[in-house]
């Protein structure tokens, strides 16, 4: 996958949606959109195709698991990669993000080399 | 038996968020009793009687029926025993003036949770204003790394023509501000890199805005949960003759929720048209 993938940035809070972004941006993913909640990213994700999801967990309206659970259950939509970056460190989350189908798990706060390793390898898969 | 009950009833009333409060209960109520032999809390068995009839009339919210009965005791002499406790922590309650105490704690909690919002908000837009100033910098940052290499290039062309060809055209003293010259552009990558990797730091710094937002939301929540809680007990434990409002003191500070308040300004501009309405 190239550096024209379009990325959906799924975060309540619009400091982190923006500091992902200009993370990506970065790394070299200038195409990137925000969304505020699980519900809203489904949405976006329904009428835009959209080739990577990077999505927070506590979110109000629907969160990231069960935007998870939507994707992972929707035939368009299921093969998406997602990465989870969440400042839910507990396990039981970790665990239930990776039965849940997510393609990554990142805890903030967290590095950009961190981020950079996780897309890369995850987008390697996808492509693999 | 009174003593055994105040605390039974305590620990059956009050959750995990009252339970720091119902210690000091506990320890002000020791102190009452030592200091009146018991006397003020005492619950005879005609009070007790008297209870169970008017909790019938007026069920509380705590009183809520179990499920199932408890290892053989009967459901109704449970609901009872449970009316029972009730009555006293809130005779307790009234009696050590402590309605007045929970009143004023109640008061302010929505006064704590609007505090805590304006943290929030406040921290949030000074993120957002150093996020802006990284953006900021950075693009000015590119535009010179762009403009350096610009005339790095234009440099080289002047080096060249000054030494071109075995053809000396400069003198020692203009060779070398054009070596140096050259030497500077293009050692401009080195600095320019790292000024694009302390901003990214800069940038990445700004997260703690969703961490602690996250905590913040969570300490609210919690606040709303006991003030509901505090609420619903200072009902229970009030009569209605007393149950007039406890005037909240309020705490210094800037003003956190102007929403719905005539008596604050939000913004200079209306700090000026107040002081133009007054002839300043």
């Amino acid at each position: 996958m190239s550096t024209d993938a379009r990325f959906l940035i799924v975060d309540d809070f619009s400091t982190m949606r923006r500091i992902v972004r200009n993370l990506l941006k970065e790394i070299g993913f200038v195409n990137a959109e925000e969304a505020e909640d699980g519900q809203i990213a489904l949405n976006m994700l329904k009428s835009t195709k959209f080739d990577f999801v990077v999505s927070d967990i506590n979110m109000p309206n629907m969160n990231g698991f069960e935007l998870l659970k939507n994707i992972r259950s929707d035939d368009a939509l299921k093969g998406l990669p997602v990465l989870m970056v969440t400042a839910e460190a507990k396990k039981e989350d970790i665990v239930a993000a990776a039965q849940g189908g997510a393609s990554g798990y990142i805890v903030k706060p967290f590095t950009k080399a961190t981020l950079e390793e996780k897309v890369q390898k995850i987008l390697q898969k996808a492509t693999a | 038996m009174t003593s055994h009950m105040q605390d039974d009833a305590m620990s059956l009333l009050l959750d995990s968020n009252l339970a720091r409060h119902a210690d000091t209960v506990r320890v002000k109520a020791a102190r009452t009793r030592r200091n009146k032999r018991g006397a003020a809390l005492s619950v005879t068995a005609n009070d007790q009687v008297s209870v169970i009839g008017s909790m019938d009339a007026r069920p509380t919210t705590f009183a809520a029926p179990p499920a199932a009965t408890t290892e053989g005791i009967a459901t109704d002499d449970f609901h009872q025993r449970v009316g029972n406790l009730t009555r006293v922590l809130h005779d307790a309650l009234r009696e050590l003036g402590y309605d007045k105490e929970l009143a004023v704690t109640r008061e302010h909690l929505p006064d704590a949770r609007d505090r805590l919002a304006y943290i929030a908000r406040v921290t949030g837009e000074a993120a957002e204003k150093v996020l802006n100033a990284v953006d900021h910098a950075r693009s000015v940052q590119s535009e010179l790394v762009q403009h350096g290499a610009s005339l790095r290039l234009r440099w080289q062309a002047v080096r060249t023509y000054a030494t071109g060809a075995g053809v000396e055209r400069a003198t020692p003293a203009g060779r070398k501000l054009v070596d140096e010259t050259c030497e500077f552009f293009a050692g401009l990558d080195g600095p320019a890199d790292r000024t694009q990797a302390i901003l990214t730091d800069i940038m990445m710094a700004q997260d703690f805005h969703d961490l602690t937002g996250q905590v913040i939301r969570k300490v609210v929540a919690l606040a709303q949960n006991m003030e509901e809680q505090l609420l619903r007990l200072l009902i229970d434990s009030t009569p209605p003759e007393q149950r007039k409002k406890v005037e909240s003191e309020k705490l210094a500070g800037p003003i956190v929720n102007a929403a719905g308040r005539d008596d604050v300004v939000t913004d200079q501009a209306q700090v000026d048209d107040l002081l133009a309405s007054l002839g300043f």
